[in-house]
């Protein structure tokens, strides 16, 4: 369950919190193209340096931009308010361009000062959080382009601001591929590092605590009294132990289907035989749980009415069209009539929690019983349904 | 298969072999076999040291652990029974290991027991097991119902040879389900009303044509590997 439970934290977490190596060769790119697109805004800027109506304050503002350039690149995590500067900056540059640059320059479809700079912010939010980000970046810088010309959008600006919504669908959407891509990887290793893990304890348990707790079980039992008392405790510690190193993790998604056979491992113990095939008996999710509930159940019955010192057997039999368990003990029984009288006045378990259960997942239930002859109870999932 | 398993001799006390790599385990078998009357006459810890004793102990039954270092317990029982075929095996398993047990009921071990089973449980199937009687414990019984029912899965249209794949009678899977649900022997024949005897034939029939089935598929594979030309 807490594996569930990270899985779904993980992935609320903030992507600028899990950096990795993919994500600094992003990063690394984006201040690759923000340095040229600086130089690219430095060159327009010293070509035109006689026209501007304010060289001093053009020469200011690409002071900015180097110095943010290098901050940008220099400032180790990135947090939300660096990524609100980075696109607060590039728009007020955009918007200061009718400050120290002629009207007429601006009509006649001139650069804004940032010019190619402004696309690195787009860039920049893509890489930060995916598709929306990006676009939002790239609407920001768009808007701000348009109210720089005072909304006389030209073939030219429309063009630009199309490509600016390119980049941040693209990049953002790449971006996604690749970190989703990664967390299955990373999901992946996790779950075979947990298995390897568990291969490795089940040896070393087997090796040592099983096998003392078996010789305790049944030195136990030969010296009787107190001693087989806790003999029996150590049997059920031995089968709860086993079953424990034998069962994989629960899986995520509670539709997958699930082993049968490692779902009533635990119920298996002293005075309770699990038996069925050595493989394992795959069941979609809901009728496995079902199985196992209905088992559990049949088995607390047995201990409420069997009396003392009855055993019980479990069989799984995984046939072509059916999956089937019988729970059977060898106990008191049922007297005739007493279970259909009991079923109709609903007392007991039987009714609700083996039959209510099976049914729901298409299966059906059969009793069987007499008087010292034990109970048997069967009960039997269609495979159509499970599969 | 019976022709080269005699039978014991009378009057003579069952020669058992231990075969267990932890100690403990080996020691207490071995007495609780010793202390009633049976003679324990050898014991190793693994695979290699059994069959190095094996020759000169010259056991009626050899009970061993399924999981050892180097050679686990499968191996060792094909091992036992192909230089060996008069000796019986029966495993003895802490583990729940269940397709480890089954391979090595294919593998020819005549019975297997849990550790956790008692004292008395473990002298009887080591008297039943020299006897060439299956130790049918309803564990065993589930895992040969649900590896017949592999097969029958594994092959769905009988081949052109039908005895290619092993199948159950109607009454042998009767009688596997009843073992496998718990029931005795003698229960089972009251239920079915016909004698002891043939409930335990039945019981017998199906391990036997696993078995035969498993070196079939063995002696294929070997010839499809053209491991054969190596002997």
């Amino acid at each position: 369950m807490s594996r569930v439970a990270d899985g779904r934290a993980a992935d609320r977490l903030p992507p600028h919190s899990t950096p990795d190596r993919t994500d600094s060769g992003l990063w690394t790119a984006t201040n690759a193209f923000r340095t040229v697109g600086w130089t690219y805004a430095a060159v327009i800027a010293v070509l035109d340096r006689t026209e501007y109506r304010h060289p001093a304050g053009v020469l200011l503002i690409l002071a900015a931009m180097a110095a943010w350039t290098l901050f940008f690149a220099l400032f180790r995590s990135r947090p939300p308010w660096l990524m609100v500067v980075d696109l607060c900056l590039p728009v007020a540059f955009i918007l200061l361009t009718p400050v120290v640059d002629t009207s007429e320059r601006i009509q006649d479809g001139a650069h804004t000062v940032p010019a190619l700079w402004s696309a690195a912010a787009v860039l920049a939010w893509a890489v930060w959080g995916g598709r929306r980000a990006g676009i939002a970046a790239a609407c920001a810088v768009a808007a701000a382009d348009v109210l720089e010309i005072q909304g006389r959008v030209t073939p030219q600006t429309l063009y630009n601001i199309v490509l600016l919504l390119l980049l941040g669908v693209i990049v953002g959407y790449a971006v996604e591929v690749l970190r989703q891509g990664r967390r299955e990887l990373a999901a992946a290793i996790a779950v075979e590092a947990a298995t390897e893990e568990r291969e490795r304890l089940a040896r070393d348990i087997h090796d040592s605590v099983l096998q003392v707790l078996a010789y305790v079980q049944r030195r136990g039992a030969e010296i009787g009294g107190d001693a087989a008392a806790l003999g029996r405790l150590a049997g059920e510690q031995e089968a709860r132990l086993r079953s424990l190193v034998a069962t994989g993790p629960a899986p995520q998604d509670p539709d997958a289907e699930q082993d049968l056979r490692a779902l009533l491992g635990p119920l298996s113990g002293v005075g309770v035989t699990l038996t069925g095939p050595a493989g394992e008996v795959p069941l979609r999710g809901p009728v496995a749980r079902a199985l196992a509930q209905a088992t559990g159940a049949a088995l607390d019955n047995v201990h409420r009415h069997a009396g003392d010192g009855a055993r019980t057997w479990i069989l799984i039999e995984d046939e072509a069209d059916t999956v089937a368990v019988t729970v059977r003990d060898d106990g008191a029984g049922i007297p005739p009539g007493r279970q259909a009288q009991a079923e109709q006045n609903g007392r007991m378990g039987l009714s609700l929690s083996i039959r209510g259960r099976i049914e729901q997942v298409g299966g059906t239930v059969q009793v069987t019983s007499a008087p010292g002859e034990g109970t048997e109870v069967e009960m039997r999932v269609p495979r159509e349904n499970t599969r | 298969m019976t022709a080269d398993r005699t039978a014991p001799v009378p009057g003579r006390p069952l020669r058992v072999m231990v075969v267990d790599d932890h100690p403990m385990w080996r020691d207490a078998v071995a007495r609780d076999l010793s202390e009633t009357g049976l003679d324990v006459v050898a014991t190793a810890g693994d695979g290699d040291e059994a069959l190095r004793r094996l020759p000169a102990a010259r056991p009626d039954v050899v009970v061993l652990d399924l999981q050892m270092p180097h050679m686990d317990g499968v191996r060792l029982t094909r091992y036992i029974l192909s230089a060996h075929p008069r000796v019986r095996v029966l495993v003895l398993t802490a583990s729940g290991e269940q397709s480890d047990v089954l391979e090595a009921v294919k593998a020819g071990a005549t019975g297997y027991l849990v550790k956790s089973a008692s004292r008395e449980e473990l002298l009887d199937a080591v008297r039943r097991t020299a006897d060439g009687e299956a130790v049918f414990t309803p564990g065993l019984a589930g895992l040969v119902l649900g590896e017949y029912r592999r097969l029958a899965v594994a092959a769905p249209d009988p081949g052109p040879n039908p005895r290619d794949t092993p199948k159950l009678t109607e009454r042998e899977t009767e009688v596997l389900r009843f073992v496998a649900k718990g029931l005795g022997s003698r229960r089972i024949a009251q239920r079915l009303q016909i004698s002891h005897r043939t409930v335990q034939n039945h019981v017998q029939n199906t391990l036997n044509k696993l078995q035969l089935h498993n070196r079939v598929e063995l002696t294929r594979y070997a010839i499809e590997q053209g491991l054969d030309t190596e002997t």
